[in-house]
Formats: structure tokens, C-alpha cells, sequence
């Protein structure tokens, strides 16, 4: 075994979409900034006893999410992306398996495509999607397949659009991504997501507005009918339980 | 075009008696099925649905067909293969629609295929149709993306998509979705598009260029649209099949053609 160029040129080699730590000196060159990631990770997890739990992470761009919930106490985590990791001069995958090794995470990462998700995948405590509607051609899709695997609780972060509207809506949306690629998706309003989860399995969701972007992007914790007791316990203000239907 | 059944009238009447029709079907001379669409609704809708396209010799699939009044009109409007398919219908208990399309075809003595399967399992190893009818099932689909990506698989040359439609007020793509019972009180009911999301999403499944009209029975006057058409015709459609939209269709892709759509 031959021993490859020193890690901080490794990552100098890479494009890379977020700011993670790998070393106590060494940062990676991301477009998300190390603080900005922080602070949505502790928004997503803080109030989440991670201990102990197993993670998937779909579109998880370069795994800076699965890094900080197994800081925070997860036991194992599968990262994966589709698009970010597969469109044609792509480094995000390989700039991930870079930080994955570099930090002797337990963890490993693949293409996947959410809606392929089907139960026998595995079933996982945690599934976890970022910037999630708005990358995708099919959410309802998705979020059928990320249901059929989810144990106990799906975490969502996602740009939102008719926040003036109460009636449940989606609106289609065509925005550019940080990996180069104008990319047609959709965004929910909040009212849409209690009904919509509801349709899809789970039995209780909350809510939140980004804690720096604010109305504009929305986080959602939605449970399982097996969720563990007092999972959602640690979901206080500025977290809000959605209405669901009867 | 010579009716196959063997039943006296007496018999028919009998038989049509026993099925909750949907469609006004004229299966003899003065012998019509009882259906909640007039015949007369029938004849406008079929113009507009139909009227544009030259179906001689062409093949048509019809999504969710029921009784199969639209399939039967494709048929002696010269097409060579009609493919009805449906299942919802088909196999309810109350509606018996193979039963009541299987009455129908035998009485008209038209030549027309029969499918049970639902459009949520329906893709490219079904063939592909030069004109495919999506009448009445998109607001019925819990996952509509996922359905019209699977008719865009099936599709030769021209979708036709008739549907529910909301949120008309907004200028950007959306849909309304409507959980249990909300909208007229049937839990069938999924998503209300808009006409902007109607363009989107057949554009982004690779169709060219995306024709409107408002629905014959639902005009902006008396329901503010609450219904309309969409015919989505795919690159190097053949003229037959894309060049006779009338005044009432508008080209969704043109400077301004959302405009009035707004109250």
C-alpha cells in the first residue's frame, strides 16, 4: 500500500458543497459555511435523543449532516445522494468518501435514487432529507419510498413557497444548485404536510421555520405510529405540532 | 358496424337497468343508458376533446374509459385500434363498468381492446398510442406525477389530459391538495392543478408544445374554470395529430397565454 497525497491536498483537489471539519486545523472549501451547517444540524437534532440511533440521509451532498448527528450520539449512518453525486463531472460522492475515511466515521455511502426506497432496503431510526423537495422531479414518490424504510422519525429540510395560503399546496419550482445544475423541483406550504405525512404513514408532525433563513425554508420532524415514547418530547417553541385530519 | 347481441330489447332494457351508468350511451335506436352525462353533454365533449385530431387509421388508449363513451367515439371516428382500459370503475361494485362497457361494445358491434389495469401500473411495455385519453383521473391520483410521467411513457404522439382545476388565482405552477373528504365530499379526490403547473410538468416530461381550452360544460362565466383540457403533443407529432386547434385552444407556451386565467 502506497501512501496517497497528504489529506489537506486531497481536499484541495475536490469542489466541495459544504464546510466540514476534518481535522481540528483542516475545513473543507465548501459553498455552505461551517456555521451555517452547525446551526442547522442543531435546529434538525437538537431536540432528538440521537443516542443509540441508526441514520439514512438521502441527497445528503457532501454527508456534513451524518457527520453531526453520529457527533451527536447516532451509531451508524448510510449516506446517500442521487443527482449531486451522478451528474457528469460530479466530485461530490468522491469529495463524501473523502471525508467519511478522513474522519473513520461508521458510515458508508451510495447512490440512491428516494424513490426506489422499499422496505427491504433495511429500516432505519432516522431518515433524513435536506434541501429535499425542491431537487426533486417526484417528492410524493420519494417520501413514499423514505416512509416504507423509516422506524421512527423522518426529519425534512425544504424550501416552502405559499406561505399565504392556507389551503395544503405544492408549488413547482426550478432553481439552480450549488453542483452546477438548474434543477426543477417543488416546495410545500406547511399546510400540506401534516395531511400529506399523514397519507404516507406517519402520525404526528412538526414544524419549524430555518433558524437563519426563516419562512422562506421549513424543517419537519414527522413520527412513526412506533416511534419510541417521549421522542418528541425535546421539540419545544420555536417547534409547533401541524394540525392533522382526522 | 353490426350489433352482436342476440338480446330483445326487453333484455337489454333489463340489463342496462341493473348498472349505475356514467354515460348516456344510445345502444339502439331509442334505447339509451340512463347516464349522470346527458347525451347531448356527450356530443359537445367528445368535439372538443376529439375535434382536433384525424384518428384515421390511428391508435388511441383510453385511460379510466367506464361506460366507454370515448372510446367508442375514437372508434367511428376511424381509428384503427382503440385500447379501453380502466379498473377503479371496472370493478366497483355499483358502477360494474367492464360489465356495462362489455353490454355497450357487444350492442355498438365496435372492435374495441379491453384492459383491466389501473394507470398507477401502466408503462412503456403497454405500447405506445399516437393519441392517449387521461379524461377525468389526474385530480383521482394520490402520486399524479408519478401517473402522468407512466402516460408520457404510453404516449405515441398527443396527451390528452381533461381535469379538475384550482388555484387559478395564483401566477406560479401549484396544486391544491385535498385531504379525506375536502373536496365535494369524496375522498377520491386528490390534487387541483393550475394551468402554469400543467405546463410544467408536461414540459418537463418532454412534451413540445402544451395546448389549452376550457372545459364545454365548465366555462369561465358560470365555474370559473373549475375544468380544463390540456392536449400535450410530443416532438415530430404528425400535422393529423397537431395542427387543427380551434379558437377555443390557446398555446400555453405563447408571450401572455396565462394572462386571463387570473380573476
Amino acid at each position: 500500500m502506497t501512501l496517497g497525497p497528504p489529506l489537506h491536498e486531497q481536499v484541495a483537489a475536490l469542489t466541495w458543497l459544504q464546510s466540514l471539519r476534518l481535522a481540528p486545523d483542516l475545513v473543507t472549501p465548501g459553498a455552505k459555511p461551517e456555521a451555517t451547517l452547525e446551526a442547522e444540524a442543531e435546529a434538525l437534532f437538537g431536540p432528538l435523543p440521537l443516542m443509540g440511533m441508526t441514520l439514512l440521509e438521502i441527497g445528503a451532498g457532501n454527508g456534513g449532516f451524518s457527520l453531526a448527528a453520529l457527533r451527536r450520539g447516532a451509531v451508524s449512518a448510510v449516506v446517500t445522494d442521487h443527482l449531486a453525486w451522478s451528474l457528469p463531472g460530479a466530485e461530490a460522492g468522491m469529495a463524501t468518501m473523502l471525508a467519511l475515511e478522513a474522519t473513520g466515521a461508521p458510515a458508508q455511502a451510495m447512490v440512491l435514487d428516494p424513490r426506489a426506497l422499499t422496505p427491504e432496503f433495511g429500516r432505519f431510526d432516522l431518515v433524513l432529507g435536506t434541501a429535499f423537495f425542491e431537487q426533486l422531479f417526484n417528492p410524493i414518490l420519494a417520501l413514499r419510498g423514505m416512509s416504507s424504510v423509516t422506524g421512527q422519525v423522518l426529519l425534512l429540510e425544504t424550501a416552502q413557497a405559499a406561505l399565504d395560503e392556507a389551503r395544503p399546496m405544492l408549488t413547482a419550482t426550478t432553481r439552480p444548485m450549488p453542483y452546477g445544475a438548474l434543477v426543477s423541483g417543488w416546495a410545500p406550504n406547511p399546510a400540506l404536510m401534516g395531511p400529506l405525512l399523514r397519507d404516507l404513514g406517519f402520525v404526528r408532525v412538526l414544524h419549524r421555520a430555518h433558524p437563519i433563513e426563516g419562512a422562506a425554508r421549513g424543517l419537519y420532524a414527522a413520527f412513526k405510529p412506533d416511534a419510541a415514547a417521549g421522542l418528541a418530547a425535546g421539540f419545544g417553541a420555536p417547534w409547533r405540532e401541524l394540525a392533522m385530519p382526522a | 358496424m353490426t350489433p352482436q347481441s342476440e338480446l330483445s330489447d326487453q333484455e337489454l332494457l333489463a340489463r342496462i337497468g341493473r348498472i349505475t351508468w356514467f354515460h348516456s350511451l344510445e345502444l339502439r335506436p331509442g334505447i339509451v343508458t340512463p347516464g349522470a352525462k346527458s347525451l347531448a353533454v356527450l356530443r359537445r365533449e367528445e368535439e372538443a376533446l376529439l375535434g382536433p385530431f384525424d384518428l384515421r387509421g390511428r391508435s388511441v388508449l383510453d385511460i379510466g374509459a367506464w361506460n366507454g363513451a370515448f372510446s367508442f367515439a375514437s372508434k367511428r371516428r376511424g381509428a384503427a385500434r382503440v385500447l379501453a382500459t380502466d379498473e377503479f370503475a371496472w370493478t366497483h361494485p355499483t358502477y360494474k363498468g367492464l360489465e356495462s362497457f362489455e353490454l355497450a361494445r357487444a350492442e355498438l358491434g365496435l372492435e374495441v381492446e379491453t384492459l383491466q389495469l389501473d394507470p398507477t401500473r401502466m408503462d412503456a411495455s403497454l405500447g405506445q398510442f399516437d393519441l392517449v385519453l387521461f379524461l377525468g383521473v389526474f385530480y383521482h391520483l394520490f402520486d399524479p406525477i408519478d401517473v402522468l410521467q407512466r402516460m408520457r411513457a404510453v404516449t405515441g404522439q398527443v396527451l390528452l389530459v381533461e381535469t379538475h382545476q384550482d388555484a387559478l388565482e395564483r401566477e406560479e405552477p401549484a396544486m391544491v391538495f385535498y385531504p379525506g373528504r375536502t373536496l365535494a365530499n369524496d375522498d377520491t379526490n386528490w390534487w387541483g392543478p393550475n394551468p402554469p403547473l400543467m405546463l410544467h410538468l408536461l414540459r418537463q416530461l418532454g412534451f413540445a408544445r402544451i395546448y389549452y381550452r376550457d372545459h364545454p360544460h365548465y366555462l369561465p362565466a358560470e365555474g370559473s374554470r373549475t375544468r380544463g383540457i390540456f392536449a400535450a403533443i410530443l416532438p415530430g407529432a404528425e400535422p393529423a395529430m397537431s395542427a387543427h386547434f380551434g379558437i377555443e385552444w390557446r398555446d400555453l407556451g405563447a408571450a401572455g397565454a396565462m394572462r386571463d386565467f387570473r380573476p
